[in-house]
């Protein structure tokens, strides 16, 4: 899809075109499925976030500017329904999350790390790592991801969670605080 | 007196952003204290690698437009969305009326007699409340706050749960083939919050939202009793009671009534306490 068919495709969608908006839903689905992965680290939840976005992203259609860029637009979207979504999980469910994701991982101790095997090193590590990140506070978690695996940039974070540039900043401050403490462990394994 | 850099800073400089990123540069060089944290900071998010995220086919924007095309009504006329919800987006004109008349007559009735049983149960609601607990714990002064807030707590969370049971529900209503295992294990773990928020509602006196957790319960139990690979026309059957009970409508009708009364809360007061009032 060009430039010109994609504005196209665009306004048709924002005047209540649904085939128009399917197209936009087909084209931007793996992407958004994508961050929302990133975001929400779990696939069932980030299957959540893709349908709630696009949902969203209907019901505001008519709020789009249409001199902005529909897929930053989304993103933005994408990015606070997550949030969204962690806040509501931890909530009500943190108990359950706490128990179904990595069962047992703070207790183990650095010394149970498995040894030379590179292999089961590493899966110690990615499962320490998720469960440091599963800890982050939903603002937290999103902030990191933006930064860390998106590359976003401090300011680019503040306009897509909507805060103020100190707020993002320290966000990102305080999820890599809490993660060098949770990894520490690892740390001095590796060194 | 030299000048060490903090945490924040030299995390932002491991980003590539910050201000001073040539003094950071230069004072790492000569500080070993700065250094070692710099070597800490960068050494955890090395180990932070970006998720491998899950393959999604080709196809994966159909599934997503499949799963929520029967869920984009609110820019849409009344009758498209109400059309849409019973699964008549083919509707493209008068033509095609008396094909849905029937079902969309069955329709109408079904959502009449919802609305007007809603309707009767709010107003039946009112005596059966005015109990000397209720009368003596809601109006008095110190309590109205509390429990006005407590029920602002239930309306919120039965919302969300209605939400998230509707998701359940449509994915049912969707799902494209026999293997229904994700869906049971989401309605396993709605099951338990929907019996305990039935029973704050029961509690609240909200008995049409009681009501419609009870058909929830009912159909979210059949989900997860149902085998994961499950026949075709056993999944046809679970579909067709969920639509008997014009459930999904219903747990959408309530969740969007509920959260217009989070959004008002001169007049979320449960329906229980303005009965009081009233009454008294």
């Amino acid at each position: 899809m060009d430039a010109t068919e994609a504005a196209a495709v665009l306004a048709r969608a924002r005047q209540g075109d649904s085939d128009a908006f399917r197209a936009l839903v087909e084209q931007h689905s793996r992407s958004v499925f994508r961050l929302a992965y990133r975001m929400t680290g779990n696939e069932q939840d980030a299957e959540d976030v893709v349908q709630e976005s696009f949902l969203r992203a209907y019901r505001q259609l008519g709020r789009f500017e249409s001199r902005a860029n529909f897929g930053t637009w989304l993103y933005r979207i994408v990015s606070n329904c997550s949030v969204d979504l962690m806040r509501s999980k931890q909530a009500r469910h943190d108990q359950v999350r706490g128990d179904s994701l990595d069962e047992g991982a703070q207790e183990l101790p650095a010394a149970d790390v498995p040894g030379p095997e590179r292999m089961a090193q590493s899966a110690e590590i990615d499962r320490r790592v998720r469960h440091a990140l599963q800890e982050l506070s939903p603002l937290e978690r999103a902030a990191f991801t933006l930064r860390h695996y998106e590359g976003r940039s401090i300011d680019e974070i503040s306009a897509t969670l909507g805060l103020g540039t100190s707020a993002a900043k320290h966000s990102v401050f305080r999820a890599v605080k809490k993660l060098r403490i949770a990894l520490a462990p690892l740390r001095s394994q590796e060194s | 007196m030299t000048h060490h850099f903090s945490e924040d800073e030299l995390t932002l400089y491991y980003y590539g952003e910050g201000r001073r990123r040539h003094d950071v540069e230069r004072h790492l060089e000569s500080c070993a204290a700065c250094s070692t944290t710099y070597r800490e900071i960068a050494g955890t998010l090395a180990m932070i690698a970006a998720p491998e995220v899950p393959e999604r086919g080709d196809q994966y924007g159909l599934e997503v437009w499949q799963r929520i095309r029967h869920k984009l009504p609110e820019r849409e006329s009344g009758f498209s969305r109400f059309s849409r919800f019973w699964g008549f987006s083919g509707f493209s004109g008068f033509s095609e009326f008396p094909r849905f008349g029937v079902a969309a007559a069955t329709a109408l009735l079904m959502i009449a007699a919802f609305i007007g049983g809603r309707v009767w149960q709010q107003r039946s609601a009112a005596p059966a409340v005015t109990t000397a607990t209720n009368l003596e714990n809601r109006e008095h002064p110190a309590n109205l706050g509390s429990a006005n807030s407590a029920n602002q707590i239930l309306l919120t969370s039965v919302a969300d749960h209605l939400d998230q049971s509707e998701r359940v529900l449509t994915d049912i209503m969707n799902a494209p083939r026999g293997d229904i295992s994700a869906e049971q294990r989401w309605a396993n773990d709605l099951l338990d919050a929907s019996r305990l928020y039935r029973q704050d509602a029961v509690d609240a006196g909200e008995r049409s939202v009681a009501a419609i957790l009870d058909d929830l319960e009912r159909s979210l139990i059949e989900i997860v009793n149902s085998p994961s690979k499950i026949s075709a026309a056993d999944l046809e059957q679970i579909r067709r009671r969920i639509d008997a009970a014009s459930l999904l409508f219903k747990v959408r009708v309530m969740s969007d009534e509920l959260r217009k009364r989070e959004d008002a809360p001169d007049r979320s007061t449960p329906r229980s306490s303005t009965s009081t009032r009233v009454t008294s």
